[in-house]
This record gives structure tokens, sequence and C-alpha cells, in this order.
């Protein structure tokens, strides 16, 4: 294996080191400088924690956007300004320069690779590994997004199932906080109603979670005697119970009727039965209770020596 | 009403009139003396059985009787949409979204906000007076992502400044400025036509828009020959100028209501002498019939010579579908080209400087790129433009020799208009709209450098609508 010390990228490296002005010495990778950089708008997901509230989060001086506030201004008249920041920058170079340098020799002695690519040639860094989910082409959407798109998807459209789901969230975006049926409890640990319209990834979830069943009712043919199936309940997984909680909503929707016309009448009449579901008001609810109520009455049947082979 | 019982005896009489002897009218029903139909439908009981199928000996073929298949499936019992319900919903406009948060640094449009050129790359909201006169003129649309955000605001791009300069240096010299905007899909074009407009009515001129060029050419509206014209015949749409009328007496109220006509106009439904506004000049079309002279009226009154008439600006939206033949037919059957319809002409003699406006103004029209046709002459009329103003005369486009299809109409009328193109945002612009859409709770992601990056490269290296599409409508919020 030839070695991999190539002096051109490290030449390229030493000149690329004059933008900002970290305290010398530091050998940071580049990406996490960056990270460093994140300013005030870092905090407008402003639900994230319990204890934050929007009002806290706005930036001091509240009459303007974030990126003119950080141009700071200074006493000094514009060419000695120039003259002394070039003066500054070009000594700091040189310094950075001879540091970095001496690193590196520093890292030949020790046998590592200096020119490790975790540091060198990237304009935004390289991402941390083990990389997020949602970097990840595969998994680029929640988990939730994902599954129910392609319920949504008719003849193979996806692109258009993942349009109508956008403007799903964007109705759900801009519809008023839903209100609460006591009757009909949301799951547990789901955000108060006032924060579901700007989070519509979360409504969408918690609108089908609450609604999903835990169990479905297989029948074994002909085994409860008189050729009539013996019905056993049988528990489902997190996917399937969202699968089948979202089928009963696109019946719903399927008998809602369209009262307009044009590519957005459908996703509306999705969201509105996901409102509805939240509020309690959906036929979706009687769906679940009847089936949880069949599989209370059928557990008994667990117990039915004839099936114990097959489950 | 008769009393059930008789009167004078109390007693109730078993058949009516009956017992006396007094004919009574059948009540059959009444039906022509051809058709038996009804006659049959009102008979009560069923059709008797023959005989022949209670005897059982008999054998008896059913004739006549058909296997009936009953439908499954729902019945759909419900009203349906009333008319016109429908087509509401998919041309809805929602200005505002409650849920969005305000945002602190957006001030309020003024009159001079659009010509700063500091103000590049910031966000200004539309006053609510504005607001109604721009719904009044159609100048929003169903497709742009206004029902969002808490008010309705827009961004000051490089090219609004420019193109407000354009119309703010020509009412100064008193000189028409005549702009066609082009650009890509969702680059932000009708968007502009709204700037342009907003200018117009925050610095009280008269705006007379046309939000889409496509309803006077496709054979939607009522059409009729123009009397007395010749070589070539005009036609008049009655009912969409009454409608254009309407509106802009809706969005221009005020300033109307102060200018007085010079002229008396005795051929219109209602006598209007000297000196009166102009808002009743506007209000004599009430019907569909005499909405035209009445338009006709208006606009020699708006160019009325040395009368201290406001500037002007007439826009439209759309601009490629009034460059060809229009789907109307001429008495003898042959195809209308658009720019014998008066009102399309009204607006190209306009654009193509034949029009002078007392107070100066603005021409100012928009093409569009996803549903508009593909118009030949107009392109290459549009690129020599270009080359001109960029002075590049080597890169001067030319006419294919072998094709046909070039209009001359077309190109008389773009000869000497102003091309704008309406390009991609730059970084700074999509650093300023996002941390809008940001600051709005719309887009949850912290706004730096990378993600300002990100969308701006996703969308197209800046197409504005692009952007919007990868920020706002999208599955991943």
């Amino acid at each position: 294996m030839p070695p991999r010390l190539n002096l051109t990228s490290a030449f390229r490296a030493l000149s690329l080191r004059a933008s900002t002005t970290p305290a010398a010495g530091t050998s940071q990778p580049l990406f996490l400088q960056q990270s460093q950089k994140v300013a005030a708008p870092a905090a407008r997901r402003f639900y994230s924690g319990d204890n934050l509230t929007p009002d806290s989060q706005l930036p001091q001086s509240e009459q303007l956007p974030p990126s003119s506030s950080s141009s700071s201004s200074s006493s000094l008249s514009p060419e000695q300004f120039d003259n002394a920041a070039q003066q500054s920058v070009r000594q700091q170079q040189q310094r950075q320069d001879n540091v970095n340098a001496l690193n590196r020799l520093e890292m030949v002695a020790y046998g590592l690779n200096p020119f490790d690519a975790k540091e060198e040639g990237h304009k935004y860094g390289l991402p941390s590994l083990p990389l997020p989910s949602e970097l990840h082409k595969d998994h680029r959407y929640d988990d939730v997004m994902g599954q129910i798109t392609r319920l949504l998807m008719k003849d193979g459209k996806l692109s258009k199932a993942q349009r109508d789901m956008a403007m799903i969230l964007n109705y759900l975006r801009t519809s008023p906080p839903p209100k609460l049926n006591p009757l009909r409890p949301l799951i547990p640990g789901s955000p108060a109603p006032h924060f579901l319209p700007l989070d519509p990834v979360t409504y969408l979830r918690v609108a089908i979670d609450s609604v999903a069943p835990l169990v479905k009712i297989r029948g074994f043919r002909g085994m409860a005697g008189g050729g009539r199936s013996l019905e056993v309940p049988a528990p489902l997984a997190a996917r399937q119970r969202r699968r089948t909680a979202f089928m009963w909503i696109l019946d719903a929707v399927q008998k809602r009727k369209s009262k307009g016309s044009g590519r957005k009448m459908f996703p509306t009449r999705v969201a509105e039965e996901i409102v509805a579901v939240v509020e309690g008001r959906s036929n979706v609810w009687e769906k679940r209770a009847q089936v949880h109520k069949l599989g209370t009455a059928a557990r008994a049947n667990l117990m039915n020596p004839q099936i114990k082979n097959f489950l | 009403m008769s009393a059930t019982n008789c009167l004078r005896c109390l007693g109730r009489p078993a058949v009516a009139g009956a017992s006396r002897g007094v004919i009574v009218p059948v009540f059959a029903p009444r039906t022509a003396p051809f058709s038996t139909t009804a006659v049959q439908n009102a008979m009560p009981g069923k059709p008797q059985k023959s005989m022949e199928h209670q005897d059982r000996s008999v054998r008896v073929y059913r004739a006549g009787k058909k296997m009936k298949i009953k439908k499954k499936g729902n019945l759909d019992r419900g009203k349906p949409p009333a008319p016109g319900e429908r087509k509401a919903f998919r041309k809805k406009i929602v200005l505002s979204n409650d849920n969005a948060l305000p945002v602190p640094w957006v001030t309020e449009m003024v009159a001079g906000s659009l010509s700063d050129r500091k103000q590049v790359g910031t966000i200004v909201s539309l006053p609510p007076v504005l607001q109604d006169q721009l719904r009044a003129t159609e100048a929003f649309q169903p497709t742009q992502t206004w029902g969002l955000f808490r008010k309705p605001s827009t961004l000051i791009r490089q090219e609004s400044v420019d193109l407000i300069g354009k119309m703010e240096k020509a009412v100064e010299n008193k000189e028409t400025a005549r702009i066609v905007l082009t650009g890509e899909k969702i680059s932000g074009k009708s968007t502009m036509l709204l700037q342009a407009q907003s200018h117009a009515y925050l610095n009280n001129w008269i705006v007379i828009h046309f939000p889409d060029a496509q309803e006077l050419i496709n054979g939607s509206t009522e059409y009729a020959p123009i009397p007395n014209t010749e070589n070539p015949t005009l036609y008049m749409q009655q009912n969409y100028c009454l409608k254009l009328l309407q509106s802009i007496k809706k969005a221009n109220e005020k300033i109307f209501a102060k200018l007085l006509s010079v002229s008396s106009h005795s051929e219109l439904p209602q006598n209007i002498t000297v000196n009166q506004p102009l808002l009743s000049l506007i209000n004599a079309a009430k019907e569909a019939e005499g909405a035209w002279p009445v338009f006709q009226a208006l606009w020699s009154e708006l160019n009325a010579q040395g009368a201290n008439r406001p500037p002007i600006l007439l826009s439209m939206d759309n601009l490629p579908h009034i460059m060809k033949i229009s789907e109307y037919r001429s008495a003898s059957f042959d195809k209308i080209h658009a720019h014998d319809l008066a009102l399309v002409k009204l607006f190209t003699d306009a654009l193509g400087g034949n029009a002078r406006f007392p107070s100066g103004g603005a021409v100012i029209a928009a093409t569009n790129r996803n549903n508009g046709p593909r118009i030949p002459s107009m392109e290459l009329a549009l690129k020599q433009r270009l080359a001109v103003q960029n002075g590049d005369s080597e890169g001067m486009p030319v006419k294919d020799p072998y094709f046909k299809g070039y209009d001359e109409r077309v190109e008389k009328v773009l000869k000497t208009v102003e091309v704008m193109e309406v390009n991609r945002i730059g970084k700074k612009e999509a650093r300023g709209l996002m941390e809008y859409w940001a600051a709005s709770g719309l887009l949850r992601t912290t706004v730096d450098e990378q993600a300002v990056s990100e969308k701006w490269t996703l969308g197209g290296g800046g197409v504005l609508g692009e952007m919007e599409r990868a920020a706002l409508l999208t599955m991943k919020i």
C-alpha cells in the first residue's frame, strides 16, 4: 500500500485556514466549529423542552431578524478597520499554520494519518457517525409518515401520495387546535391540543396511535364445533396496529362526501377525518372498541387445547 | 276553506253530494287524450293476476320478467354540492393562519417600502386595506402560500425594487413604462405583479388588472361585434367588462370618488354630465348590456389630457393567452384573433406604446409557463428584446426561415417593450425568507448557512416557489 501522505492536500488545507478566528492551537475539525456557530434561531423549536415558551426564545433584538443582528458595528473608521483586520488575520493565519504543521508532524511521529478526511476538504465538514436516521435516504421521513404515505398511494404513484400527505399536514397546520373529548382519551403522553397544529407530524401520529387496536381476531376454521370458527385474539405489532387504524380512517374518508374539486379535495377529506378522530367524533373509535370487546370475550378461547399447536 | 260537515244539519255526508243527487266530478288525472301512461300510473292497486297463473295444471311460461340484480354499494342520498360550491372550494383564498406565530420584525408595507433598496431581503406585510384592494382585483392566487402565515407578507427582492424603480421613473417623466415579466415556473412573476399593484395602490395610482388573460379568449364569456367597426370587426365582451368594472370600482373607490368627469356622456344608460365623480360613471353600469360603453367612457375620462389624473397601472397576468387566435368565431365562422377583442386590444395597444397616460404610469404583463400556450413569436420577440437590452447584438436570435407559425401582430405589440426577467433569489434573500418561515413556526430547523444552502439548492438554485415546495409543502416538517 502506498503511503497516503500527500503534500498537495496539505498545502490546500493550509491555505484554507483563514476565515474565522478561533483561538490559536485549536485543531478542531471544521464541522465541530460549524456546529458551535449555531445562532439564536436554534432555539426556535420552541416546545422541544417542556419549560420553554415561544416568547422566551425570541432573540434579544426583537425588531431585527437574526441575520442582521449579528453584524456588530465598531468605532473604527472603515479603512483603519480594514487594515487592522487584515494584519491581524494575516498574523493569526501564520500562527495557525505553524501550529497545524507542528500538530501534523506530531501525528506522523505517532504513526497516525495527519490528512484524515474528517478534517480536510469539506465545506460543511463531515457529519458525525452514526448518521441520524433522517440522513439515510430510506429513512428520511418519520416512520409513521413513511408507512402511511404508502397506504395513501394509488396506482403506485408515490410522489402524488407524498404531495397529498404534505397537503394533509398543511391542513392540520392551519386548522384550529382540536377540542378534545374526555370520553375518548388520546394516547398517553400526547402533547396539549394547542401544541398540535404547529407540529402536524405529531398530530397525525397521535391520531393514528390513539385509535390503533391492540389485537386482531384470528378465526380457526371449524374448531368451535358445528363448523363454526374459533375466534382467538392475537396481539398486533406497532406497524400492524398503525396500518389497521389508518385503513379504518381511509374507509371513513371514502364515506365522507366530497364537497369540492381539485387536487386539495382528497387530502382535505383525510385531514378532516384525522381532526375528527382527535376530537373523538369519528366512527373509527367505535370500530376499535368493537374489536377490543370481541377480543376480551374471545380470550377464553386461548385455552382451547386444539389451538395450542398453532399459537 | 269549506267545512267538512254540513253546517245546517250537522250530519256528515258519507259521499259528498251523492245523497243529494248532485253530479260530482270524478277526480281522474287529467291527461292528454292520446296518452294513457299517466292514467295507468295513477291507478291504485296491483295489476290483477290472470286466472291462468292460478291454475297449476296449466304450464305457464313467465314472459316479460327479467332478472334484476340489486345494485350493491352505498347509495348517495345526501344533498349534492350547490352549483359553484365545488369551484369555490378550489378557488378559495385564505390569507391568514391563526396558528402561525407573529413575526416581530415584520413591518407593514408603506408607500415607499418597495422602492427602498436597503430593504431588499426583508419581509413586509400587506396592510388590511391593501389586502381588500388586492382581493378585489384577484391578485392573490390559490396556489400561493398566503394561508400558512399569520399575516399576508411578501419578500422584497432585488427585482421588485428594480421594477418599482422603473414605475416611479416613468411617472416622474410622465411616461408609460411598458414591461413584460418573464421567468421560470413559480419564480414569482405573479407575486411581482402583486407587488407592483401594491405599490400603485399605496401611492394612489389607478389600477386596472386583468387577473387571468385566459378568461378573455377561451370562449367562456359572451361576446358580440361592436357596431360600426370594420376591417377588422372588433368584439366586446360585456359580461367580462361588467365584472372588470366592478372590480375596478371596488379597488379604486376612494380615488374615483374624488375624480370628476371632464366631458358629458349622453350615450350611456344614465346621463353623466361634466363635473360628476367618476364613481357615478362606473355605477352607471348596472347590467352587462351597458358595460362596454361605460368602460369606454371611463377609459376616455382617465386618459383625458390636462385633467390632473393620477398615474395608471394596467396589468395582466398570463400574457401568452392573448397572443394567439381566440376560441371565438365571427359571423362567417372565421376564427377571431385575440387582438380583435376590444378589451384585449385596449391592453395590447397600451403595451405596444400606442396609448399615452396623462400622468404617466405603467403597463405590466406577466407571462406564465405552466398553463400557457407556446407562442413562438412572443418567445422570439422577448428574447430579441432581452438581447437588445443587454447590448448583445451578435447573439440576437433570428426568425426560423422555415417556420410558418409566426404572428406579425404579436411581434408588432412586443417590438418596443422592456423585458424583465424574474430570476432566482440569492442566498441573502433566501436567508431572510427562511428566517421568516422559521419565526412563524413553519420551518422547524435552525436557520444557518447550511440549512439555507440546502433549501436553496433543493429549490433549483433559488427558484422561490420551488424553495417553498421544498420547505413548506413537504412531509418532513
